[in-house]
């Protein structure tokens, strides 16, 4: 039977203050520690006296302060994570196995489900708290010294992690350089404590939670990515060659792709699928649209403009400009008269005087054949037999004439 | 010092500045043409790169061909006058005798024939080579000028005909260059180094080898004297060249594109 005094709300009342309170009132006592870890001459000093040859890194290394007051390990003692400390000199192992867990049981069990996992099932963690948090100077995340405060998130991942592109990307940029705390960090999009690799299904950045994972931060662009001929077939059947946001604007070096340099590289961006013969055979797409694009004006000023000076912007048309980008639609989806109608609008954007006739000079990506576009195929034909055969016939000549020369110098 | 083998006068002041119109016009063409035929090319961009941009590659190449077909018309306009006007003949016209001295000369190399074929002002492979010009430069002044209004054009004839005046107008290009590259380089620089067309005088010894019919009548003394002017065809001549500056002028009025200019353009992305 429960005493009636426990259900008291006065006893309730005076636990949660001694729970509340408990650390400061029961103030830790660190000074035998500090005794020795509290400056660097006092660990020589120690160290001298046991006889110990210490690097002046790890003296460094060994000096220790108090958690600062008002952090969240304020009050925890150097005994609760090394209990074994209190022997002199020190045994080695002095660190408690999972110290953490004391407090943290529930991110120590994410962490073990995640990919910084002991790959042997053990609590030997690929990534131990304290790669991330620190060791001793643990702070909240909102706290702008913290080590995981979104400033130093990089630092930290990157410390294992080949990344540093990310570091010129437009999102570490802003948090590196523009100091804005929400734009995005490793953690915004892989997770913290539950990270995931890529390939893992449940991954914040498996192929299909991609865009639901920048659509955090933009929302409405994977929302018309999601229903875009990209975006719609991976949700509905993980369909592998359709591109995901990071494809096109990648993952870590993201550009900003209001820049001219974006806008002048986009056809090559487009083009390293659309060029790609045995993937468009796949869903019946032609694979020349990349080089019909190039052949034509717009192509060709856009790749020679681009050469000599990609940071200046350019009005010739890239693919976006006519195909939409977030919101790419099939040119099957809406028939060939709509598709021409809409085609004109975007035509007479720049050429304000364009007519419908002026949409038939133009391939509309085909190579012209004997079929479609005649004239133009037979031109070609002509010029491919002409010119060799123009050519051969000087040559031949040319050679017949140096050879008739040579043997009338030589008899004469 | 063996003495300076005596030179003859080939060329007049007129073909010295015509050659050298088309000299580097042809060769500035080609230079600022190519690049835009094969885009994707390392060397394009290189080219580009040196001349400072697409766009100045393109006044560039805009400006030569403009003056190439003044060149052309003004040729043409020049043809028409001292032929039918100063009554001269016309000697770049190729006859049959052409192609006889074209079988000799190949009779000659293997060794059919003991004697090369004996050619008056202008050989078969300078009139092959003229035609091939003109021919070449009025395929492309036509084409090109398709090819810089295309919106306009459109209103008039299928789009698929700038389409098909673009495709030759650069396999016309790539047939014009290397002609040049083997037939001219061959027949001047190689076979002998005449330099003409640059100074006005040929060596005798290579005008007796290669032009022996006309060298004969320049030792007889004849020339060729244009015929006294007739009033009635300078009428129709000038009402001829006229009206065709006239329809010229007119054309490129009616093809301009006020409302088209770059600078008009909104870069999209960048209102």
């Amino acid at each position: 039977m429960e005493s009636k005094h426990l259900r008291s709300p006065i006893y309730f009342v005076a636990a949660a203050v001694l729970l509340l309170c408990g650390r400061s009132l029961l103030a830790v006592d660190d000074s035998a520690c500090l005794e020795c870890h509290g400056s660097k001459q006092a660990i020589s000093d120690a160290a001298g006296a046991m006889d110990l040859k210490l690097t002046p890194e790890r003296i460094e290394q060994l000096v220790r302060h108090a958690p600062t007051a008002g952090t969240p390990h304020a009050g925890i003692a150097c005994l609760d994570c090394h209990p074994k400390a209190d022997e002199i000199p020190h045994p080695a192992g002095l660190l408690k196995e999972s110290p953490c867990v004391v407090c943290h049981e529930n991110e120590l069990n994410q962490v073990n489900k995640s990919a910084h996992r002991d790959p042997k099932g053990g609590s030997d963690l690929r990534a131990p708290c304290w790669a991330c948090h620190q060791a001793h100077d643990v702070r909240a995340v909102k706290d702008p010294n913290s080590a995981v405060a979104p400033f130093n998130v990089a630092s930290r991942c990157l410390t294992c992690h080949d990344k540093g592109e990310y570091l010129i990307g437009v999102h570490g940029q802003a948090v590196q350089l523009g100091g804005l705390d929400f734009a995005a960090t490793c953690v915004s999009c892989h997770g913290g404590h539950d990270i995931l690799a890529p390939k893992d299904a449940g991954s914040r950045v498996a192929r299909r939670n991609i865009s639901f994972t920048c659509g955090k931060c933009h929302g409405r662009v994977a929302q018309a990515y999601r229903a875009s001929v990209h975006g719609a077939p991976l949700t509905a059947s993980d369909n592998p060659d359709v591109p995901t946001c990071v494809d096109c604007h990648r993952a870590h070096g993201t550009q900003d792709p209001l820049l001219p340099r974006f806008r002048l590289s986009s056809p090559e961006i487009c083009g390293r699928c659309h060029r790609n013969k045995a993937m468009m055979a796949k869903y019946g797409l032609s694979a020349s649209v990349y080089n019909t694009y190039v052949a034509d004006f717009h192509g060709t000023t856009a790749e020679l403009f681009r050469a000599t000076s990609p940071d200046q912007p350019l009005n010739q048309a890239v693919c976006y400009d006519c195909h939409g980008f977030h919101d790419v639609e099939s040119v099957r989806t809406a028939g060939d008269k709509v598709i021409k109608e809409r085609l004109l609008v975007r035509c007479q954007v720049c050429h304000p005087k364009a007519t419908a006739a002026f949409l038939s000079a133009w391939t509309a990506h085909y190579e012209p054949s004997p079929t479609k576009y005649p004239l133009i195929y037979w031109v070609q034909v002509f010029y491919r037999m002409v010119i060799p055969g123009t050519i051969g016939f000087f040559l031949v000549y040319i050679a017949v004439d140096v050879w008739g020369r040579r043997r009338h110098r030589r008899s004469s | 010092m063996s003495p300076r083998p005596e030179r003859i006068r080939r060329f007049t002041a007129r073909h010295i500045a015509n050659h050298w119109v088309m000299l580097i016009g042809f060769l500035g063409l080609v230079i600022t043409g190519m690049p835009q035929k094969f885009p994707a090319e390392m060397w394009a961009k290189g080219v580009v790169l040196i001349l400072g941009g697409v766009e100045r590659v393109r006044f560039i190449h805009h400006l030569l061909g403009t003056i190439m077909a003044l060149q052309l018309v003004w040729h043409v306009a020049e043809g028409v006058w001292l032929h039918l006007v100063r009554r001269l003949d016309m000697p770049m016209i190729p006859k049959l005798a052409d192609v006889r001295d074209f079988m000799q000369q190949i009779r000659f190399n293997v060794g059919l024939a003991s004697e090369p074929p004996a050619m008056d002002r202008y050989g078969f492979a300078e009139k092959l080579e003229y035609l091939a010009l003109v021919w070449g430069t009025a395929v492309m002044v036509l084409t090109g000028l398709l090819l810089l209004y295309p919106v306009r054009w459109s209103a008039l004839f299928p789009g698929e005909w700038i389409l098909a005046a673009k495709a030759a107008h650069g396999g016309e290009a790539i047939l014009a260059f290397l002609s040049i590259l083997t037939w001219h380089v061959y027949f001047v620089h190689i076979r002998h180094w005449n330099t003409a067309i640059f100074n006005g005088k040929l060596d005798v010894e290579a005008y007796a080898e290669e032009h022996p019919l006309e060298l004969r009548r320049l030792r007889r003394g004849e020339q060729a004297t244009p015929a006294a002017i007739q009033g009635w065809r300078v009428a129709v001549f000038a009402l001829l060249t006229v009206t065709m500056a006239a329809g010229v002028v007119a054309l490129l009025y009616w093809l301009r594109s006020p409302a088209g200019h770059i600078w008009t353009i909104q870069v999209p992305g960048l209102q």
